[in-house]
């Protein structure tokens, strides 16, 4: 038996590999080991120097993305085609960058002021970006996998970041209990799903799920899988972790995790739905189409009641992520595949800039009121004029009102939706129609706080937000208006089909 | 030469592990043991792995089972920090007992 | 049917009547706190210009042309077929005009207790918004333009109101949304389902009206999904309860506003989005709407006869005014149909100036409890002769626009709804007792302490109601030019449901205009 597997370890070659097509990892692999080392090497006060490098090791890998994307000659298959590099995988490294560039801006004074670990902090940041951007390539069950835990690991220690917090303590051992939960469900899911169908590449379980009629076991993988991944894109019922981690996390991280870490799991999901999944429809079709409508259903009626704004903010991106899993749930109709992709990619650039704008507001602000209350945001717009308007366009955007990028996301869900033209499609559609009135509803409440309400301890100072903060509510107010004004941009992302071609060929 | 067991034996032990790992973890309170909980579902999964590739005859199997012990081992670090870290600040802590964050 | 070079003039002037309310309401944002003189200038400037193009539209829109004119078409989102497709006909252009002209006089007539520059930018957002819906004529456009209303009226309402504002303001957002979400599901939905008749994706109303052919259930489906959305806006009983407390809390511009433009932009797409893409269905569901608008116009009137406050009471009047409309619509007549579009900018004009006096009545006297004032008349006789000018046109007493609306509505629909216009012409001599028992009330008698000190009309004041008393005068006398306009583009809409359903419209009892002096009608040709 060892012998007969040896013989076919014998056969192995090394492979020839275009390291151009990984330079984006290259670049952020390089420096996680140069920011750890500056670390030890920096005195203490200039350990504000990490974050500029930080950022700069990001836009090299930006910079690596864009020309791979410019230069790129179609997909760029590496390791037998496990690992591809294709524009769905450099659309979404470019998003992964961008809301991390996002999120280091953000955390930059916070770690400053909190005297947390910044040299740390920030090597885990990058070495949870690489996670994503390997996400954005991976097609085998394995690279999958290690993409990530690669991810989550430093997320885990970056929820418990602020050590002397206890609420900070139990964000992280929250999040780490269920993460690592679904991560065994989804390993599981995966070592099924190999012994049904022979092979962890994700286009041969494709062609195996294609060939012939479910068994049993490939049902079971299937759900183990969908499940597994769920967990990360904190979909009902698998969302608990979310509020209380979103809220005892560092007000950065939180932004990170509800953007970044959702939007990977997204991506790994669909990586899977599009190309292994193919044959396995009519089992997933109908595990999503429930899950999207819990989803935003839960996630919209308990952030009614919130009043802390963060834990409103993570009850809303539960229920985005709804509307975001949506499209999924006719992934596989006939002729809806390629509109369902573009649909979630979309929205997933969307909901980037409109939330992690929303969590810049909301560290802005706190900064001054310290407090995370709903209430304590009123009388913004009297003494923070500019403020308060950021935080109208971010949570007009979240509700989808238009022209704002928020709107044009959920215009393009529903649309995917309703071109599948089964009653599943317009049940769900009903229902997400009436989950974006209820969401209006609590987005509104905090404008009608921000807008009319007085101060509530009279102090009407006007706040000072510091210069990485205010870059960072100016990227994302440009990406909210213009994606909305000329959705052209990102409509575009709708001639991505070398995915999906994956399996139509 | 010792005989054969089926691959299908390990597939059921396997799945009794994942069960039980899954169970424990929801009805254990003591962060200590929930982490084995989730140790005993990943090395369920591990022998999957292991099982099926023995079946199928594909090495495969086996080498995803080398990065899932390494991942499991990362994994398990950074789980006993954070644990640590609590239980420094609430000696004898149990699941229960965090509970401040909830609505 | 559709002219795309019909207009005189290469200027985008559709897209300008948008365009230039957003920018006067940018400048009226950036200008600094410290000039505080400058963003009701800015703000009169913008709306002034954007009336006086609108009225420069109206004198140049072609009379017997039925189709859309002025029309600019501009590709947006290629992939989709979404352009930025404007154009106006009969139906639209007056509330173009009325669009254009109600809001200078509403900057001009007020003034905010406070934050005179957010409440000045948001005005003309909302002017923009409401423009925009008037004049898309795609789905998408119109859907984007239908949203955008909400966010300044929220503001507005919840800013600058009364007591129960934010209420007021929380309900009249969700319900509105409410409706508007479902017609979101219902748009594209309609665009998938055509798309497959047309053999592409397009979002173009005109395209989708004429290529697309929908079959009867899925029409019906289609139609109630915009039809709710609508319904709500108008709104129709039973789903106005929105109305009354937006009305009553909303600052006076916004009210204004609010009865003179928005609940238009209901019937407007009744007209437009409903019986125009959905003759079937809504030809096959009028009595359903024919009983409601009923419903309406007698609830709302008895509902106003109850009320003690002055301004619910007339808000409780559009509840009423807004039946007839709908009864006009349904009852698919061309009379009927006339009567609905002009009634539409009649009712914008006199419970615009309504709404106006009862918010100068309560900057005077800071109550608008009717039991509160008395004797008003003795004191501003000026003031009251003005007011009664304007309750009899919303009453609608021969001589005056509110005549011209009403006597075609139930002329016409009178044909095809007999009962449902016998039980509505029971609502005009309702609107009459509660109107004038609501005038006896509170400028007859002697004056009390109070009301002694209440001062007469201002020249301002006089200045902002002289073109609402014009037209309220002009159109009672000589609505000739307004029926030219308006008649071509229903007859056409009318043949679409002829077309559609087997409904063969009967021959009209009274003549208004007189065709024979006309220039020969393609449209009424074609319809034999």
């Amino acid at each position: 038996m060892i012998a007969s597997l040896l013989a076919q370890a014998g056969d192995w070659t090394s492979p020839s590999i275009d390291w151009a097509a990984l330079a984006p990892e290259i670049v952020l692999a390089i420096g996680v080991n140069i920011i750890l080392l500056l670390d030890l090497q920096l005195a203490e006060t200039k350990k504000w120097a990490i974050a500029t490098i930080t950022g700069f090791v990001l836009l090299g890998s930006f910079v690596a993305v864009v020309v791979l994307a410019v230069t790129g000659d179609g997909a760029r298959s590496l390791f037998d085609g496990r690992y591809v590099v294709d524009d769905y995988a450099l659309i979404l490294k470019a998003l992964f960058l961008l809301a991390a560039y996002v999120v280091v801006l953000l955390s930059q004074t916070e770690l400053e002021e909190g005297g947390y670990y910044q040299g740390e902090f920030y090597v885990l940041l990058v070495c949870s970006v690489l996670g994503m951007v390997m996400m954005a390539s991976a097609r085998d069950l394995v690279s999958i996998f290690v993409a990530l835990e690669l991810l989550s690991i430093p997320a885990y220690m970056m929820a418990a970041w602020n050590k002397r917090n206890r609420k900070s303590n139990e964000a992280g051992i929250k999040y780490y209990l269920l993460g690592v939960f679904a991560s065994a469900v989804l390993l599981y899911g995966m070592s099924l799903l190999f012994g049904a169908t022979g092979s962890t590449k994700l286009t041969d379980i494709g062609a195996a799920l294609l060939d012939g009629d479910l068994i049993g076991l490939d049902v079971v993988a299937v759900v183990f899988v969908v499940c597994g991944f769920a967990f990360k894109i904190s979909a009902v019922p698998f969302h608990q972790w979310a509020p209380d981690t979103y809220e005892g996390a560092p007000t950065p991280v939180t932004a990170f995790f509800s953007v970044a870490t959702k939007a990977a799991g997204f991506v790994a999901l669909m990586s899977v739905v599009f190309i292994a999944f193919p044959g396995a429809d009519g089992v997933y079709q109908p595990l999503i189409w429930v899950m999207a409508a819990l989803t935003m259903t839960f996630g919209n009626v308990l952030a009614l009641r919130q009043t802390n704004i963060v834990r409103m903010l993570a009850y809303s991106s539960v229920s985005q992520g709804g509307f975001i899993l949506m499209p999924l749930a006719f992934a596989g109709e006939p002729g809806v595949g390629p509109a369902a992709l573009n649909a979630v990619i979309v929205y997933l650039i969307a909901y980037a800039f409109m939330n992690l704008g929303a969590f810049a507001v909301v560290i802005a602000v706190t900064r001054k009121t310290r407090s995370g209350e709903i209430s304590s945001f009123g009388g913004l717009f009297s003494y923070a004029p500019g403020l308060a308007v950021a935080m109208t366009i971010f949570f007009a955007s979240l509700a989808g009102i238009p022209p704002l990028a928020g709107w044009f996301a959920k215009f393009n869900a529903f649309k995917a939706v309703l071109d599948a033209g089964t009653t599943a499609a317009y049940v769900l559609a009903a229902i997400a129609a009436v989950n974006t009135v209820i969401a209006a509803a609590y987005y509104m409440r905090v404008l009608r706080v921000v807008w009319m309400d007085e101060a509530p301890d009279g102090d009407t100072s006007p706040v000072k937000s510091p210069a990485p903060v205010v870059a960072a509510l100016a990227i994302t107010v440009l990406g909210t208006i213009v994606l909305g004004v000329l959705p052209n941009l990102i409509a575009r992302a709708g001639a991505i089909d070398a995915l999906t071609g994956a399996f139509a060929g | 030469m010792i005989a054969v067991i089926e691959p299908t034996w390990y597939l059921l032990l396997a799945a009794m592990l994942f069960g039980i790992g899954a169970f424990g973890l929801m009805v254990r309170r003591n962060p200590l043991i929930m982490f084995m909980c989730v140790e005993l579902m990943l090395n369920a999964a591990n022998l999957t792995f292991v099982a099926m590739a023995t079946r199928l005859n594909d090495i495969n199997g086996q080498t995803a089972v080398f990065f899932v012990l390494v991942v499991a081992a990362a994994e398990v670090v950074v789980g006993l920090g954070i644990l640590v870290s609590i239980l420094r600040r609430r000696p004898g802590a149990t699941a229960d007992d965090l509970a401040e964050l909830k609505g | 049917m559709l002219a795309t070079e019909t207009g005189p003039i290469a200027f985008p002037i559709l897209s300008a009547l948008i365009f230039i309310p957003i920018i006067g309401a940018v400048i009226v944002a950036l200008l600094p706190k410290s000039r505080p003189e400058y963003p009701k200038l800015v703000a009169l400037m913008a709306s002034v210009a954007t009336a006086a193009m609108s009225i420069w539209l109206m004198a140049s829109f072609e009379t017997s042309e039925a189709g859309f004119q002025f029309v600019s078409k501009h590709t947006w989102i290629e992939a989709w077929g979404i352009s930025w497709h404007l154009g106006v006909d009969g139906i639209s252009l007056f509330l173009v005009v009325l669009t254009g002209i109600l809001f200078p006089l509403a900057i001009l007539a007020v003034d905010p207790h406070h934050d005179e520059k957010p409440y000045l930018a948001w005005l003309l957002m909302l002017q923009a918004g409401v423009m925009g819906s008037f004049l898309s004529l795609d789905l998408f456009v119109f859907f984007v333009f239908f949203e955008i209303v909400l966010v300044p009226m929220y503001f507005l309402i919840a800013g600058w109101g009364y007591e129960k504002r934010v209420y007021a303001a929380t309900k009249f957002f969700l319900y509105t949304m409410f409706g508007s979400a479902f017609m979101l599901v219902g748009l594209i939905a309609t665009v998938a389902i055509a798309s497959r008749d047309i053999g592409y994706t397009t979002f173009d109303l005109v395209v989708i009206a004429e290529q697309a052919n929908f079959a009867a259930s899925t029409g019906r489906w289609l139609f109630f999904a915009f039809a709710i959305a609508f319904a709500v806006k108008v709104p129709i009983f039973p789903l106005h309860t929105w109305l009354p407390d937006a009305h009553t809390q909303a600052p006076t511009a916004g009210s204004v506003v609010l009865a003179g433009v928005m609940l238009k932009l209901g019937t407007y797409g009744l007209l437009r989005f409903g019986v125009y893409l959905f003759p079937e269905a809504s030809y096959w569901s009028r009595n359903l709407w024919l009983t409601l608008a009923v419903i309406g116009i007698i609830y709302g009137a008895i509902a106003a006869t109850m009320q003690t406050d002055l301004k619910r009471l007339v808000a409780y009047s559009s509840v009423a005014h807004l039946g007839f409309i709908v009864l006009g619509i349904f009852a698919f007549t061309t009379q009927s149909m006339s009567g609905s579009t002009i009634q539409m900018v009649n009712h914008g004009v006199s419970t615009g100036a309504l709404f106006l006096f009862v918010g100068w009545i309560y900057e005077r006297r800071k109550t608008r409890q009717i039991s509160d004032l008395r004797g008003l008349q003795k004191v501003a006789p000026i003031f009251a002769a003005a007011f009664m000018l304007v309750m009899l046109s919303s009453v609608g007493v021969p001589g005056l626009n509110g005549f011209v609306g009403e006597f075609l509505i139930l002329t016409g629909s009178f044909l095809t709804a007999r009962w449902w216009t016998v039980v509505a012409a029971l609502g005009v001599i309702l609107a009459a007792v509660y109107l004038l028992w609501a005038y006896q009330r509170v400028f007859h008698g002697e004056p009390d302490e109070d009301n002694k000190k209440f001062p007469e009309l201002k020249i301002k004041e006089g200045l902002v109601l002289l073109p609402f008393l014009g037209l309220i005068v002009f159109m009672g006398i000589y609505p000739k030019p307004v029926l030219d306009r308006v008649q071509p583009s229903i007859d056409a809409l009318i043949g679409r449901v002829e077309d559609h359903t087997d409904y063969v419209q009967p021959k009209p009892t009274i003549e208004l205009v007189d065709h024979s002096q006309e220039p020969a009608n393609p449209e009424e040709e074609g319809d034999g």
